[in-house]
């Protein structure tokens, strides 16, 4: 029971992680209609750029802040001046110059950072609390992951359903010609969708170092188990995602338990086969695909 | 209002517009009318951008056009329906409603707008909450129409707006189309294939025929030109 306890946290909080990822993934699918791999590396970067603020004296949140407004910066340049000239060609241009971008990022990293492993502050402590002498199997980092995760999901939401530019973005996601027609700038919407997502995965990536380490490759994994993840969701739905992430995080976090940590990368990969062979469209019942 | 002067297009070698100019007053109907492949929706979408000229240009109230991005022809008050409604689907229909004319400055005239399309067309009110992809063939012209009056547009561009609507609602969305093109001052460019009833509505006519322009004229003497309705219009 105890060790079910531990999985069972550890999965959820993973799961939370992994969702943030699969919401960037989800994000510029809708938008664009591709699967941007370097989602993971972009993050990697960022987490970087913050713990290099923070070895020169910056404060962990204030670090925590320049790496997110980073990641938006990344992410929005990178439609502008990457995505854009190759968007009118086929889809499979975009896929393969975002995989070009991940071991270009992957390359840069250990130029400007150094290769090795280095271990990443976490903002609470990361020893389970306890009342008295019961132990919880929470931290209060994990907490806060949590917490964190859960205020960003809902802030996205108020954000794309409530104002108006929420609603352009939805209007050039769903018909960017009949959105031009209606004066959106589709062209800006993309962009902001890209940096938006970038700074998503710029998050989820701050969120897992503390756990995982940070290196150049730190966040391969985890864009493997968020990509999961938003499959399992169909890949067209915000919440199906997070509820497809959190299935991963539990499920992965009950393999290595179990059966040993060396099989859980394996673990999400069998997930995504069998997802992929059994029910393609995912398992929320996703709309049929737009046509172009 | 509308002026496209000499305007020519092609699709890579293969000329689609030959040399059109049509002109349309303030507070007029004119509809452009002619068979399957004649060019009328390449004319629409050359005029709100979606499509480049070789040559010619569009000016609407003296503006020049030609040459510029879709979405600041919509800013300058061109509204496009397009061909098949163009609404969006996945949100609903207030949403839809609300992203005609989102970039004017006068939030209380947006809203005045947005509520005067739904007392246009009050089926729409119903269903406001809804998506887009509930509505009917007949309700989707409204609120693609709705949507682009509550921009309060100079220029309307209709592109087949009969396809797939019933006679009666046909009628029902031609007449309060009639009404505002008085009462708002609107110069309409009216894109039909079916030249019966864009004939009873329009003041003014205009005959395509593989990209040219084969006849002109009040839309009442060419509905009554026999010759030419057997010739080109097939009734």
């Amino acid at each position: 029971m105890r060790t079910f306890l531990i999985l069972t946290v550890d999965g959820v909080t993973n799961g939370f992680v992994y969702a943030v990822v699969a919401l960037a993934l989800v994000m510029i699918w809708r938008a664009t209609r591709v699967v941007n791999y370097a989602q993971g590396a972009m993050a990697m970067f960022t987490t970087y750029i913050a713990l290099f603020a923070i070895t020169h004296g910056v404060t962990y949140w204030l670090a925590f802040v320049i790496a997110l407004g980073a990641g938006f910066l990344i992410g929005a340049g990178v439609e502008r001046v990457l995505v854009r000239p190759v968007e009118s060609r086929p889809p499979l241009n975009v896929v393969i110059l975002t995989l070009g971008l991940l071991i270009f990022l992957e390359a840069l990293a250990p130029m400007l950072f150094g290769g090795q492993v280095k271990s990443f502050p976490a903002p609470f402590s990361r020893n389970d609390l306890t009342i008295g002498t019961t132990q919880l199997y929470v931290s209060p980092f994990d907490i806060f992951v949590v917490g964190a995760v859960l205020l960003t999901m809902v802030a996205l939401l108020l954000f794309f359903q409530r104002t108006t530019i929420g609603l352009r973005m939805r209007a050039a996601a769903f018909g960017p010609e009949i959105a031009r027609l209606l004066g959106v700038r589709v062209g800006r919407m993309l962009a902001l969708g890209w940096g938006l997502a970038a700074l998503l995965g710029a998050m989820a990536g701050l969120l897992i170092a503390p756990a995982i380490f940070l290196y150049p490759n730190n966040m391969d994994e985890i864009l493997v188990f968020g990509f999961t993840g938003a499959v399992l969701g169909g890949l067209d739905s915000p919440v199906g995602a997070v509820v497809g992430a959190l299935l991963v995080g539990l499920g992965l976090s009950y393999v290595g338990g179990y059966a040993g940590s060396d099989l859980e990368t394996m673990g999400g990969l069998i997930i995504l086969i069998a997802v992929l062979m059994v029910r393609p469209q995912g398992l929320f019942a996703a709309r049929r695909q737009r046509e172009a | 209002m509308l002026e496209i002067t000499d305007l020519t297009v092609a699709y890579g070698g293969v000329v689609a517009l030959d040399g059109v100019s049509v002109t349309v007053a303030e507070g007029t109907i004119t509809t452009v009318i002619g068979a399957n492949g004649a060019g009328k929706t390449t004319l629409v979408r050359t005029i709100s951008g979606l499509l480049k000229p070789l040559r010619g240009s569009v000016r609407v109230g003296g503006t020049d056009l030609t040459g510029r991005a879709p979405e600041a022809i919509a800013r300058l008050g061109v509204a496009h329906v397009p061909e098949g409604h163009g609404i969006i689907s996945e949100i609903t229909v207030d949403e839809n409603l609300r992203l005609g004319g989102l970039w004017r400055r006068d939030r209380a005239d947006k809203q005045l707008a947005i509520e005067e399309a739904y007392e246009l067309f009050p089926p729409l009110l119903t269903r406001r909450h809804l998506r887009a992809a509930s509505l009917s063939g007949g309700e989707r012209q409204m609120l693609s129409i709705g949507r682009a009056l509550a921009s309060r547009p100079h220029v309307l561009l209709l592109d087949e707006p009969s396809l797939g609507l019933h006679a009666a609602v046909l009628v029902q969305i031609m007449d309060r189309l009639r009404t505002l093109t008085r009462e708002r001052r609107l110069a309409v460019l009216l894109i039909e294939q079916n030249a019966r009833s864009a004939l009873s509505v329009a003041d003014d006519a205009v005959v395509l025929s593989l990209g040219r322009v084969v006849a002109r004229d009040r839309a009442a003497r060419l509905a009554g030109d026999d010759a030419l309705r057997h010739a080109y219009l097939g009734f």
